[in-house]
C-alpha cells in the first residue's frame, strides 16, 4: 500500500488577520520547510481543497491569504485562533532564492499576486545583507483591495517601492497599472539581477513584454502561475498546460519556459 | 353529369365533395403517417388514372387524391381494396371486413403522429407502432375521434389540437454514482423544458412534480447517469380542437400512464360518444362532447374498467381556455329557445 | 495453454472465480441508451458468461472499475480525515486490447506522473486482472492499429466466444487451477491487424510549430459544432482527469465526505477558479487541448507512446458527429502544410 498523498493534516491556527473586506490571512502552526513561492492544498470546509500560496513564513508558522469569494463561502472564515485547519503540502517549485542572493531583485506584483511574492520580500527585508537593491512595484485595483498594508509600509524603509492603484487616487499610492510605472525601475543600470512578475495572466503577459522591451533578458524573469487544481500532485489534470503540470513544474516558471505555456 | 349524388354517403366512404360538381377527393388512411414508400406508386396510379394528377399531403396525414369523378369511384374502390386490406387489417390488425365499397367509415379520423423514435433522436416512443395499435381500437367507428401521437412533449404532432393528444414520455432515472456533476442536464432542462433540475452537493436533484418527461437529461448526459426507464409512459391531452367558433388547446387529462391505459381509455371513447350523442354519430369535436357531459361524467366513463398504473396522475378538473370567436358560447337559453327581443 | 469448454462449464468456473474476484464485463442495459429504444453497453458485474456483450463495442470503457466515476477519498469529522476503504475481492475484467493498453496510460498518469503514487488508483489497480476479449474484425470507428494498441500480452486469460463453446487461453499461472478439468486445445487469441480507419499522427517537432498549431483556423470550426458535453472524455479509456469536492453531511458539525468525480477538459468550468478567472473559453480551444493531450503532450512528457489508443469510443459517443480520428488526420495535414511553408520560407530567404 502506497502512502496516501491526498491526506490532509490538522494545523492549529495561531492568528487571523483581515486584510481587506474579502481577504484574510491565516497564520498556522507548522514546522514544515516550505520554500518561497510554494503552495499548500488547504481544506476549506464546504468547498473542498484549494491551492493557496504561502504568503509568509516564520519559525514554526506559515501564513496563507484566502479570498472570500463566490456564492459558496467557506466555513473557514468562521474559524478562530486555536481552531484547526487541515492542509497538505508544500507543493511546487519555489523561487530560486539562492540565485537571487547578492544581486538586485525587481518584484512586480499585481493584486493577489502579492501573496506568493510576499515571503520572498520578507526574507530579503529580514536579510538585507543577502541582497543588493530590491525594487518592489505593487499594483492593486483600488483602495479596498490593498493587501499586507503593514508590510508595504515596512518595505519602504529598505526597498525602492512603487505602489499604485488602477483607479483610485490615494496618498502614498500612484495611479494606473503597474506597466505605467515600469519605466521608473532603472533596468539599464542593473547588471546582476532577477525580475519576479506575479499577478493576473494579462498583467503578467504585458509586464513581461514590457520588461523585454527594457532589455531584460528572458532568463532573468520569473513568474508564478495560478491555476485550478484538485490534487496538486500531478493527477487531476486541471492545471496542465501543454505537457506541463503547473503543480509539478510550477507554479514558479522561468520566462523562457513560461512564454511557451499557452492556454 | 349525374346531379343526384348522396354526398353524405360518399363522405362516409372517405370521399370529400369538391367545388367542381361531380368530383371528389379520396382520403386514404395512413395511421401514424408512416407506410412503406412503395404505396406511393399506388397513389400516383389513382391520381393519374382517375384523379386530376395532383396529390395532397392531407392535413391529418391522409394520402389525398383530388379530382376523382363520381362515376369512377367504384373502380377506385376496387383498386384500393388491397391497400385497405394491407394497411388496416394486415398492418394494424383492424377487425373489419374489406369489401369493394372502399373505406367503411370516416368517423374515426386518420391517426396522426410525428415520425417518433423510428427516426427522431428526441422521441421517447415508437409513435408509428402506437398509432397502429390505436387504429385497431378506433376503426372503423362511425363516431368522430381525432387522435394525434407525439414522440415527446415537444408535440410536433400537435396533440394539443386534437380530441386526444398522446405524448410519449421518458421517465428518466438517475444513477448518483455515475453523475459527475457537470450540470449539462441542468442547462438542458432549463433551456428545453421546465428547469426542474438543480445542483446539491455536487450532484443533481430533481423536482419530480414538474418534470415533463422529455428525456433531454438522458440525451445530454455524458456518463449515462441519466437513463430512460425502459417502460414507456404517456401523457394524454383532451379536448383540443380547431374550428370557427371556439378553437382551444387541449388540456392535461392523464400523466405518466402506460400504453395499456392509453389503449383502454381510447377504447371507451365510442361508448362515451354514443351516450352523449344518444347513439347518433354526428360530427362534433370531442371537446364539445366532454363539455356536454361535463368533465366529471367524461372522466367516469372514459376510465371505466381502466386499471391505472401506480405512477398515473389524473386531472381533478380542467380549466379550459377557449378562443371564443362566437361569444357566450357556453350560455344556453333556459327552455332551449332563445326569447324574442 | 488453451482449453475448450462449454458455456455451462465456464459458468461453473465463473462461480469459483467469484469467490475471489468481482468479475466485470461489458453488459447490456436494455433501453438505457442515449436515444429511446436503444441499449446501453457498459461495464457491470456478471452472473453468467452469456451476459458478456462480446460482439459489440461498449459505450463506456472499463476504466470506471479502477477509476470510479465517483470515488470517496475521505470521511471527515472536525478531528480527522479517515481514508475510504475497499474490500479484498480481486477484480477480473473482460477487456479488449485497446482498453488494456489504455489502462497502461492510466497507470502512467496515476502512478508515474509527479514523484508520488495515487494510492486510491493503486489499491484498485493492484487487484485487477484481465480477461482478453478478441475483437474479430473490429468496428468502423476503431483505429487501434494506427495507435499500435491492437495487441497486448498483459492479460491473465483470453477468451474466444464461439456459438456453442468457448476457447480460453490461460496465461497467468494463478488461474491454471480453475481449468485443470478442461479439455486442452491449441488456442492463442488473434488480434485485429487492420482497421477500416487509419490515422496519421502529427509530427510536431518544434515549439514554433506547436505555436502555429495552437493558432490553426481548424479549431474555430468546432466552436459551432462541439457542444462541450464531455461525452468523448467520459467514454475515453485514457481520460484521467478528476475534480475533488467536499460533501457536508451536517453543516454545523462539519462532518462529511471528500470525494472525486471524473472531470472533462471539454467542460467550460474545467479551468475556472474562484476569482472568476479561467482559460480556454471556446469549445474549439478546449477540443484543441484534448486533441493535443491525446496525440502530442502526453508523448512529449512520457516519451514511450501516444495517449490515445484508438478505441474510437469518442467518435461513437459524440452526439454532434465530430470524429476525433478525422481531427487527428486534419491536424496532421495542417502540420505537414505548416512544415512545407516553413521550409519554403527558409529556401526563399
Amino acid at each position: 500500500m502506497s502512502t496516501n498523498i491526498l491526506l490532509p493534516r490538522p494545523h492549529r491556527i495561531l492568528a487571523i488577520n483581515q486584510e481587506t473586506e474579502h481577504e484574510y490571512t491565516f497564520r498556522v502552526e507548522s514546522g514544515a520547510a516550505a520554500k518561497h513561492g510554494q503552495f499548500y492544498q488547504l481544506s476549506l470546509p464546504k468547498i473542498g481543497e484549494a491551492p493557496i500560496s504561502v504568503s509568509a513564513m516564520g519559525d514554526g508558522w506559515l501564513e496563507f491569504t484566502i479570498r472570500k469569494v463566490g456564492k459558496l463561502t467557506s466555513e473557514v472564515f468562521r474559524l478562530r485562533p486555536g481552531d484547526r485547519l487541515f492542509m497538505r503540502g508544500p507543493y511546487g517549485k519555489p523561487f530560486p532564492i539562492d540565485d537571487f542572493k547578492h544581486g538586485d531583485l525587481v518584484v512586480i506584483a499585481g493584486g493577489t499576486g502579492v501573496a506568493p511574492v510576499r515571503s520572498t520580500l520578507r526574507y530579503f527585508y529580514e536579510h538585507p545583507e543577502e541582497i543588493k537593491e530590491v525594487y518592489f512595484l505593487a499594483g492593486f485595483r483600488d483602495e479596498g483591495s490593498i493587501l499586507f498594508r503593514a508590510d508595504l509600509e515596512r518595505f519602504k524603509a529598505r526597498f525602492h517601492t512603487i505602489y499604485t492603484l488602477d483607479r483610485d487616487r490615494v496618498d502614498g499610492f500612484e495611479t494606473g497599472l503597474v506597466t505605467r510605472h515600469l519605466g521608473r525601475i532603472p533596468f539599464s543600470t542593473l547588471t546582476r539581477y532577477h525580475v519576479i512578475i506575479v499577478g493576473p495572466p494579462v498583467m503578467m503577459h504585458h509586464t513581461a513584454l514590457k520588461c523585454l522591451e527594457y532589455g531584460v533578458p528572458e532568463e532573468k524573469i520569473w513568474v508564478s502561475f495560478e491555476r485550478r487544481m484538485s490534487c496538486a500532485v500531478g493527477k487531476c489534470g486541471h492545471c496542465k498546460i501543454n505537457e506541463t503540470y503547473v503543480c509539478l513544474e510550477g507554479p514558479v516558471f522561468n520566462y523562457t519556459k513560461a512564454k511557451e505555456l499557452w492556454d | 353529369m349525374n346531379h343526384d349524388l348522396d354526398i353524405k354517403k360518399l363522405r362516409n366512404h372517405c370521399y370529400r365533395q369538391s367545388k367542381v360538381p361531380g368530383e371528389f377527393m379520396l382520403q386514404m388512411r395512413a395511421p401514424g403517417g408512416v407506410i412503406e414508400a412503395r404505396y406511393l406508386s399506388l397513389v400516383q396510379h389513382i391520381a393519374d388514372t382517375w384523379g386530376n394528377g395532383l396529390f395532397h399531403l392531407g392535413m391529418r396525414q391522409t394520402l389525398s387524391i383530388p379530382g376523382i369523378k363520381y362515376e369512377d369511384i367504384p373502380a377506385v374502390n376496387r383498386y384500393i381494396k388491397q391497400y385497405i386490406q394491407e394497411i388496416e387489417v394486415d398492418l394494424c390488425g383492424v377487425d373489419m371486413e374489406v369489401t369493394e365499397e372502399g373505406y367503411p367509415a370516416i368517423g374515426a379520423r386518420n391517426i396522426m403522429a410525428c415520425i417518433g423514435n423510428i427516426h427522431c433522436i428526441k422521441a421517447n416512443i415508437n409513435t408509428t407502432a402506437l398509432a397502429r395499435k390505436l387504429e385497431r381500437v378506433i376503426y372503423p367507428s362511425p363516431y368522430h375521434i381525432k387522435i394525434s401521437v407525439a414522440g415527446c412533449p415537444n408535440d410536433c404532432a400537435k396533440g394539443h389540437f386534437n380530441d386526444f393528444g398522446i405524448i410519449g414520455l421518458a421517465k428518466t432515472e438517475y444513477d448518483y454514482d455515475r453523475c459527475i456533476g457537470c450540470k449539462k442536464c441542468i442547462e438542458a432542462c432549463a433551456k428545453h423544458a421546465t428547469g426542474v433540475l438543480s445542483m446539491e452537493n455536487g450532484k443533481i436533484v430533481k423536482d419530480t412534480c414538474c418534470c415533463v418527461g422529455c428525456g433531454e437529461c438522458a440525451l445530454v448526459c455524458p456518463t449515462g447517469a441519466w437513463t430512460r426507464n425502459p417502460t414507456k409512459f404517456y401523457r394524454v391531452l383532451i379536448g383540443g380542437r380547431t374550428g370557427k367558433q371556439t378553437p382551444r388547446m387541449g388540456k392535461l387529462f392523464l400523466n405518466w400512464v402506460t400504453e395499456e391505459v392509453v389503449l383502454r381509455v381510447i377504447k371507451n371513447w365510442e361508448d362515451f360518444s354514443a351516450e352523449v350523442l344518444e347513439h347518433k354519430p354526428v360530427y362534433l369535436h370531442g371537446g364539445h362532447l366532454i363539455d356536454r357531459a361535463g368533465y366529471n361524467r367524461f372522466k367516469e366513463m372514459i376510465l371505466k374498467g381502466v386499471q391505472l398504473n401506480p405512477e398515473a396522475m389524473v386531472a381533478q378538473r380542467i380549466l379550459w381556455t377557449e378562443t371564443e370567436y362566437r361569444s357566450n358560447f357556453n350560455v344556453r337559453p333556459v327552455n332551449g329557445v332563445r326569447a324574442e327581443g | 495453454m488453451g482449453y475448450s469448454l462449454s458455456y455451462g462449464r465456464m459458468n461453473e468456473i465463473l462461480k469459483e472465480l467469484q469467490q475471489n474476484y468481482r468479475v466485470y464485463a461489458p453488459r447490456r442495459w436494455a433501453g438505457r441508451g442515449r436515444y429511446s429504444d436503444t441499449d446501453l453497453i457498459r461495464y457491470g458485474e456478471i452472473a453468467a458468461v452469456e451476459e458478456v456483450v462480446h460482439d459489440e463495442k461498449s459505450d463506456f470503457s472499463p476504466k470506471e472499475i479502477i477509476f470510479p466515476i465517483t470515488q470517496p477519498l475521505f470521511y471527515f469529522t472536525e478531528d480527522e480525515y479517515r481514508e475510504s476503504r475497499v474490500d479484498d475481492q480481486g477484480l477480473l475484467i473482460f477487456a479488449r486490447p485497446c482498453d488494456i493498453n489504455g489502462i497502461r496510460r492510466l497507470d502512467t498518469m496515476f502512478l508515474k506522473n509527479g514523484d508520488s503514487e495515487d494510492s486510491y488508483y493503486r489499491r484498485l489497480r493492484d487487484k485487477a486482472r484481465f480477461v482478453l476479449m478478441e475483437c474479430g474484425t473490429g468496428w468502423d470507428t476503431c483505429f487501434c492499429v494506427s495507435m499500435g494498441s491492437n495487441r497486448t500480452s498483459d492479460y491473465s486469460l483470453a477468451v474466444r466466444f464461439l456459438p456453442d463453446h468457448l476457447l480460453v487461453e490461460v496465461r497467468d499461472e494463478a488461474f491454471k487451477r480453475y481449468f485443470s478439468q478442461e479439455r486442452e486445445v491449441e488456442f492463442t487469441p488473434e488480434f485485429v491487424t487492420s482497421n477500416p480507419r487509419t490515422v496519421r499522427l502529427p509530427e510536431i517537432d518544434s515549439s514554433g510549430l506547436l505555436r502555429k498549431v495552437y493558432d490553426l483556423e481548424m479549431w474555430k470550426e468546432y466552436n459551432s459544432r462541439c457542444q462541450s458535453c464531455g461525452a468523448c472524455t467520459a467514454a475515453c479509456i485514457t481520460c484521467s482527469c478528476f475534480t475533488t469536492s467536499d460533501l457536508i453531511y451536517n453543516e454545523n458539525a462539519r462532518v462529511g465526505e471528500r470525494r472525486r468525480v471524473w472531470a472533462s477538459c471539454l467542460h467550460e468550468d474545467f479551468t475556472a477558479m474562484a476569482g472568476g478567472l479561467g482559460f480556454r473559453a471556446t469549445p474549439g480551444e478546449r477540443l484543441r487541448f484534448r486533441t493535443l493531450h491525446k496525440v502530442y503532450d502526453y508523448k512529449a512528457r512520457f516519451k514511450e507512446e501516444q495517449m490515445c489508443v484508438g478505441c474510437g469510443r469518442c467518435d461513437d459517443r459524440c452526439p454532434e458527429f465530430i470524429s476525433f480520428a478525422t481531427i487527428i488526420n486534419r491536424l496532421s495535414d495542417e502540420v505537414e502544410r505548416l512544415k512545407k511553408e516553413a521550409s519554403q520560407e527558409v529556401a526563399g530567404q
